[in-house]
């Protein structure tokens, strides 16, 4: 990153409109301007930038040298598992589990500090950092912020109530100076909603409900012989992304409720399942599109809004894509939410057709029946982000070709919570590789004997990083899908790979089982492929 | 416990559909004392379950709460998960308890053997009070709670026995190629009283190997053995421990694993004795489910 002066600083502060006075921050994250780059030295953010592409310049490590790639060193947290996307910034490493944060020496594995709340564990995705303070949400709903230089907690405000299954554990997104905060829950009736809170003191700045609100054209696409329209879904549990040049927040939201249950809400269930673009400021709804109408199979459509500028038919285009978990893949136009592409990326049979908004028709005999429907395509993907790589112009996401029983439990218009049950019966783990241009399958690479979906990261170096069958970490050629480089770590790995540039080394960081391994070249490779980010 | 919340969504007399709003009323009172106002927000939209109890119900929980607090609270929690005495919301005859037919006898004549007292002193009316009041407690926990590996009882064999039972039997000797390994007087004889749980059966009959079917793992009894040949001639046959892109491994005739590089492997044979199933996984439709097991539900 670039250290800019005092003076550029100050005028992009007053460009913005923040009222926070620009300070010198040795390790805090003071240049508000990082983000809107692709990650190279450091890794600030959830997804590395706004953009969740989750892709890095940085090609220091590349298909050529990537088979020489050593430990650099290894965290134990001590957790079972993690599900953390660690943050890096400035040499400093920020990992999180249930309501435990470390700060680690990005160079070294060191622990420079460890926080817990000493309040229940569960997973946590990973956490936010503005200037010098960090954001995470917990998995019993609450947004703690911390002293980054301490690891001591400032302040935490709750978010939603833990007794009643809501969980917290996405990591916040920080868009100027909002800390936008996303919760979970499906097992009681919760509605879903995404909260922006000032950064120093807590207090909410906005509101956005996904439940929509009486007299607008939303409410229409719920049945009003019941109250379930005022009871809950869409939750908001996957971070979102931001265009800065449209201003445009983009956040996806989950299934409807009851679950599983579609005849106690006849209609499309606006706005759940839905990517929705939100004006940051203000979190009024710019526009939506929903990539799961009526969805009566858990389908969230969490999964993360992918931003991409390029060239479609022949015309420059400001792009979103989204895989789902209801296994179809759509590029939208994002600046006004336009589809213009649907297509399956696994084999499934519940839906009919697409409507003239390019969203897919569910086929009625695929909903839950209390003897039970046979459903193809039960998870086409999940939660672990998905990658964009600028250069080979592919969406690289790890799937599922899964094959479902799914039974309605409890009928009637009167259902609540979860009100029917699917097993799984049959799945097959892949990574794909789609060309957003046509939703065309470009490369599959199978994962024998493995049922989990990791995260992608990709890279400068035409490569893919990702987990493979066995606890395995892998490196694939971005262009085939042919593994280039593999090793094994003992242990699951149900995040996504970062990457980050220190004193003249790359570093490829996978969190597995319940340790953050940090893979570089050895020194000497190292130093004969300096780090020289390629693409955008 | 399904029919027993479908009964309970349909107005059968145990009064608890609305506790799971009382509940929620009850939180929203403590939410606004203790947090700040935008969570009340996030649950002013969080209305109470309609209907009203009726008085009658109301005061049998309530009474049935005080009988359950005072006796049985010491052993089973206060919250019925369990502590010195088992968790009641997770008991299968609990589940299986309608108006204290089951939880009766228990409770009147304990359980002298496992350390459970028995209080012959509580009325009929106090035992079925209890017994309304511990479903209460068990249907609030299944609406706010998805239990890892579904509800305790199963969805009910009626329930999925709609297809036809002589459609079943062709299908099991003509399209369904079932007759080609199994035999209903052979080794599905009593197939429908052998699992506890109906959608298991469905579940095996579909796919006996589960989600792993196309792993070299094995679930459920089903061993997946594999024929490993070496570039260097040799060949060793056993169960498959592993069969992925990098290493093969499998428990050879000695009992040790064996592990071999994909480099040195020239090709791995995989015998799954469950394949038919597999292959057959893209043919079913869900009317021949149906049949199906309302079929096997006749070999009782």
């Amino acid at each position: 990153m670039k250290r800019l002066t005092v003076v550029p600083t100050i005028l992009i502060l007053l460009a913005l409109g923040l009222a926070w006075a620009p300070r010198s921050r040795a390790q805090g994250l003071d240049n508000i301007s990082v983000l809107n780059d692709p990650p190279t030295k450091m890794w600030p953010t959830y997804n590395g930038d706004y953009s969740g592409r989750r892709y890095s310049p940085l090609n220091q490590i590349n298909e050529r040298n990537v088979k020489s790639l050593a430990l650099g060193w290894a965290f134990q947290t001590g957790a079972r598992s993690l599900e953390t996307m660690p943050l890096e910034v400035h040499g400093i490493m920020y990992i999180t589990a249930g309501n435990e944060m470390w700060a680690v020496d990005a160079l070294t594995g060191r622990q420079i500090w460890h926080f817990t709340s000493g309040r229940p564990g569960g997973s946590n995705k990973g956490a936010a950092m503005y200037k010098d303070k960090l954001y995470m949400t917990t998995p019993d709903d609450n947004l703690l912020c911390i002293d980054a230089k301490t690891g001591k907690q400032l302040w935490s405000i709750p978010i939603d109530d833990p007794t009643l299954k809501a969980f917290g554990g996405s990591a916040p997104l920080v868009v100027k100076n909002h800390i936008i905060v996303g919760t979970g829950g499906d097992t009681a009736d919760l509605p879903g909603f995404l909260l922006a809170v000032d950064p120093d003191t807590g207090k909410i700045q906005w509101r956005f409900d996904v439940m929509p609100k009486p007299g607008t054209p939303a409410w229409n696409t719920w049945p009003h012989d019941t109250d379930v329209v005022t009871r809950g879904g869409g939750m908001t549990w996957i971070t979102g992304t931001y265009d800065p040049k449209l201003n445009l927040l983009y956040w996806g939201t989950g299934n409807p409720h009851p679950v599983e249950n579609g005849a106690a809400r006849v209609g499309a269930n606006l706005y759940t399942c839905s990517i929705v673009a939100l004006d940051p400021d203000t979190g009024k709804l710019v526009w939506y599109f929903q990539g799961s109408p009526h969805d009566t199979h858990d389908w969230d459509m969490n999964m993360t809004p992918v931003l991409f500028n390029g060239t479609w038919h022949g015309k420059p285009r400001e792009l979103l894509a989204q895989a789902g978990k209801n296994g179809m893949f759509f590029v939208l136009d994002r600046t006004n939410g336009k589809d213009l592409l649907s297509e399956s990326f696994v084999q499934t049979n519940w839906y009919s057709g697409l409507n003239k908004r390019g969203e897919p028709i569910p086929d009625p005999i695929r909903e839950p029946q209390p003897d039970g429907t046979l459903v193809w395509g039960s998870t086409g993907t999940d939660w672990q982000a998905p990658s964009f790589d600028p250069q080979t112009g592919l969406f690289y996401v790890n799937s599922q070709q899964s094959f479902g029983v799914f039974y309605l439990t409890m009928p009637g218009i009167h259902a609540e919570g979860w009100a029917g049950r699917d097993f799984f019966l049959y799945s097959k783990s892949m990574m794909k590789a789609i060309d957003y241009q046509t939703g065309k399958i470009k490369w599959v690479h199978d994962y024998p004997g493995r049922e989990g979906l990791e995260g992608v990261l990709t890279t400068g170096g035409h490569l893919v990083f990702s987990g493979g069958s066995y606890d395995d970490v892998i490196a694939l050629d971005a262009a085939t899908g042919k593994t280039v480089w593999h090793t094994f770590v003992g242990g699951g790995m149900s995040t996504a790979p970062m990457t980050y540039e220190l004193f003249g080394r790359q570093y490829v960081v996978f969190p597995a089982g319940g340790t953050v391994f940090a893979f570089a070249l050895p020194s000497s490779a190292a130093a004969s492929a300096p780090v020289k980010p390629q693409g955008n | 416990m399904v029919k027993d919340l479908v009964a309970f969504l349909h107005g059968a007399p145990v009064g608890a559909r609305w506790i799971a709003g009382g509940i929620v009323l009850k939180k929203l009172s403590i939410v606004f004392i203790l947090s700040c106002f935008f969570v009340i927000a996030a649950h002013a939209q969080y209305p109470p379950r309609p209907p009203k109890p009726t008085p009658e119900e109301l005061a049998a929980v309530a009474q049935g709460k005080t009988i359950f607090q005072q006796n049985c609270a010491v052993c089973h929690g206060t919250n019925l998960t369990g502590g010195r005495g088992p968790d009641l919301i997770r008991s299968d005859l609990v589940r299986q308890d309608k108006d204290g037919n089951l939880i009766g006898p228990v409770v009147s004549n304990g359980r002298i053997d496992k350390g459970m007292p028995s209080f012959p002193s509580l009325s009929p009316e106090e035992i079925r009070d209890l017994a309304a009041y511990i479903h209460s407690e068990v249907t609030i926990f299944d609406l706010h709670t998805r239990m890892p590996g579904g509800y305790p009882n199963d969805i009910p064999p009626s329930q999925l026995a709609t297809g036809s039972a002589a459609a079943g039997k062709a299908f099991f000797y003509g399209a369904g190629h079932c007759s080609d390994c199994h035999s209903p007087t052979g080794d599905l004889a009593h197939i429908a009283s052998r699992y506890p749980k109906p959608t298991t059966l469905e579940q095996l009959f579909i796919n006996p190997a589960g989600t792993l079917a196309f792993s070299p793992t094995y679930r459920k009894g089903v061993s997946i053995t594999a024929t490993v040949t070496l570039k260097n001639g040799q060949t060793m046959e056993g169960p498959l421990l592993q069969n992925g892109e990098f290493y093969v491994s499998i428990t050879g005739p000695d009992d040790w694993n064996h592990t071999w590089p994909r480099s040195d492997v020239k090709s791995v044979v995989v015998h799954n004795p469950v394949q038919a199933h597999i292959d057959m996984l893209p043919k079913w439709t869900n009317q021949e489910m149906h049949d199906m097991f309302t079929y096997l539900e006749t070999l009782k």
